[in-house]
């Protein structure tokens, strides 16, 4: 599959990539090139710090927009240490998660009083 | 009557009494209006200026004159710049330990990555710190700071911090005046939990209030890295009182609520766990 590189640090403008709003920035290039059958890589390049936050939006919430299986084959990352991937990888499962029953936090609420 | 309120807080830590005494310091004057209100400090831990500063706010957007005698807290509150804003000079910081008093909006994320560089990261900061460890502490820092700023609704953030190198930690508070965790979740979901409940659930891992879009990670990534630091962490929000510490997690309630949510980290700073992952490790199948 055809990839083209996103490289995060020159969207966000400097290496924190800590907010949403950044986040979605990211997100928005990234469904641009999903949306022509293209795969993306990812770069990490020059990032300082990374949050959850910003990763939620940035790659978590694609997969509340597309397929599984088609992120799965499309997306790639670079230039990323072991540690961000880890922190990446959380977000995505929690993504994966969250997608597949947005209404069990209800669940968790309900049984968290009743825990008391 | 007479236009004066003289308030003596006494002695203010980071621990559960302390926190009840500024509570009830609000709330006795909450509603003043166009009054001259003295307050007297002793012992001030100064990570708290967050927490003060956050209620003299509002008691300043009530037309109050705030007048502070911080006796032994003096020095330290003029070198962290807190007092400044109560008319008193700054004082320059010649142990180079404080982590300066400041009032954001929600908006400020670049002058907040530059607090953050300048006052942790940047390679003077901090000399004992290993690089990794201090990353990771920017980086639970900047999961409080997003976590306010989403979640709160607040429309000022307010931080400060202290650095002890003779204890081996760093103290450092973010305080919000948003709506609290506990309306947080019980207007996203209509339920009726209670603060320490909301706090519990807002600390585990994927838990979001956010509609329609995952998250809820950041809170359970603070609380990771407190644990294994083997710091300290304290959550307050609305009447709750959540702490983690060495002996585990410990909730109390307070008799009036606070007015909004306070995130309250000790880090150690002789901790010598390893914060960086081999980069032989395999993390693969991200997607």
């Amino acid at each position: 599959m055809d990839r083209v590189e996103i490289n995060i640090y020159a969207i966000v403008g400097n290496g924190f990539c800590v907010s949403a709003e950044d986040g979605q920035k990211v997100n928005e290039q990234i469904k641009k090139v999903l949306d022509r059958n293209i795969g993306v890589e990812i770069s990490f390049k020059n990032t300082e710090m990374l949050t959850s936050a910003f990763l939620n939006t940035a790659i978590g919430n694609l997969y509340g927009e597309y397929e599984e299986n088609m992120l799965k084959n499309s997306l790639s990352v670079t230039n990323i240490s072991n540690d961000d991937k880890l922190l990446v990888k959380r977000v995505v499962d929690t993504a994966k998660a969250y997608f597949k029953d947005p209404d069990r936090f209800e669940k968790s609420i309900k049984k968290i009083m009743e825990e008391d | 009557m007479s236009n004066s309120v003289v308030e003596n807080i006494g002695d203010i830590r980071n621990d559960f009494d302390s926190f009840q005494k500024l509570i009830n310091f609000y709330h006795r004057n909450k509603d003043n209006v166009f009054r001259n209100i003295e307050l007297k400090l002793n012992w001030f831990s100064a990570n708290n200026c967050s927490v003060l500063g956050a209620l003299l706010s509002i008691l300043q957007d009530n037309l109050n004159a705030i007048q502070i005698d911080a006796g032994l807290a003096n020095n330290i509150l003029e070198k962290n710049g807190f007092l400044s804003f109560f008319g008193h000079n700054i004082r320059f910081d010649n142990f180079d330990t404080t982590i300066s008093y400041k009032i954001l909006t929600p908006h400020d994320e670049r002058f907040f990555n530059s607090y953050i560089f300048n006052e942790l990261l940047c390679k003077e900061c901090l000399p004992q710190l290993s690089e990794p460890l201090k990353k990771k502490i920017a980086e639970a820092i900047y999961e409080i700071f997003i976590n306010a700023k989403m979640h709160s609704g607040t429309k000022k953030i307010f931080t400060c911090g202290q650095h002890f190198p003779a204890k081996k930690k760093i103290d450092f508070m973010i305080t919000d005046l948003g709506v609290g965790i506990r309306e947080s979740i019980n207007n996203r979901f209509q339920s009726e939990i209670n603060a320490i409940d909301a706090i519990k659930w807002a600390v585990i891992n994927e838990h979001t209030i956010k509609q329609g879009v995952s998250g809820g990670i950041g809170l359970a990534i603070l609380q990771e890295f407190i644990a294994k630091n083997k710091g300290e962490l304290q959550i307050i929000s609305n009447n709750g009182y959540w702490k983690l510490d060495e002996s585990g997690i410990y909730t109390r309630t307070f008799e009036k609520e606070f007015p909004g949510t306070i995130i309250n980290i000790s880090v150690r700073t002789d901790d010598t766990s390893s914060y960086v992952l081999a980069d032989e490790e395999n993390v693969d199948n991200i997607f």
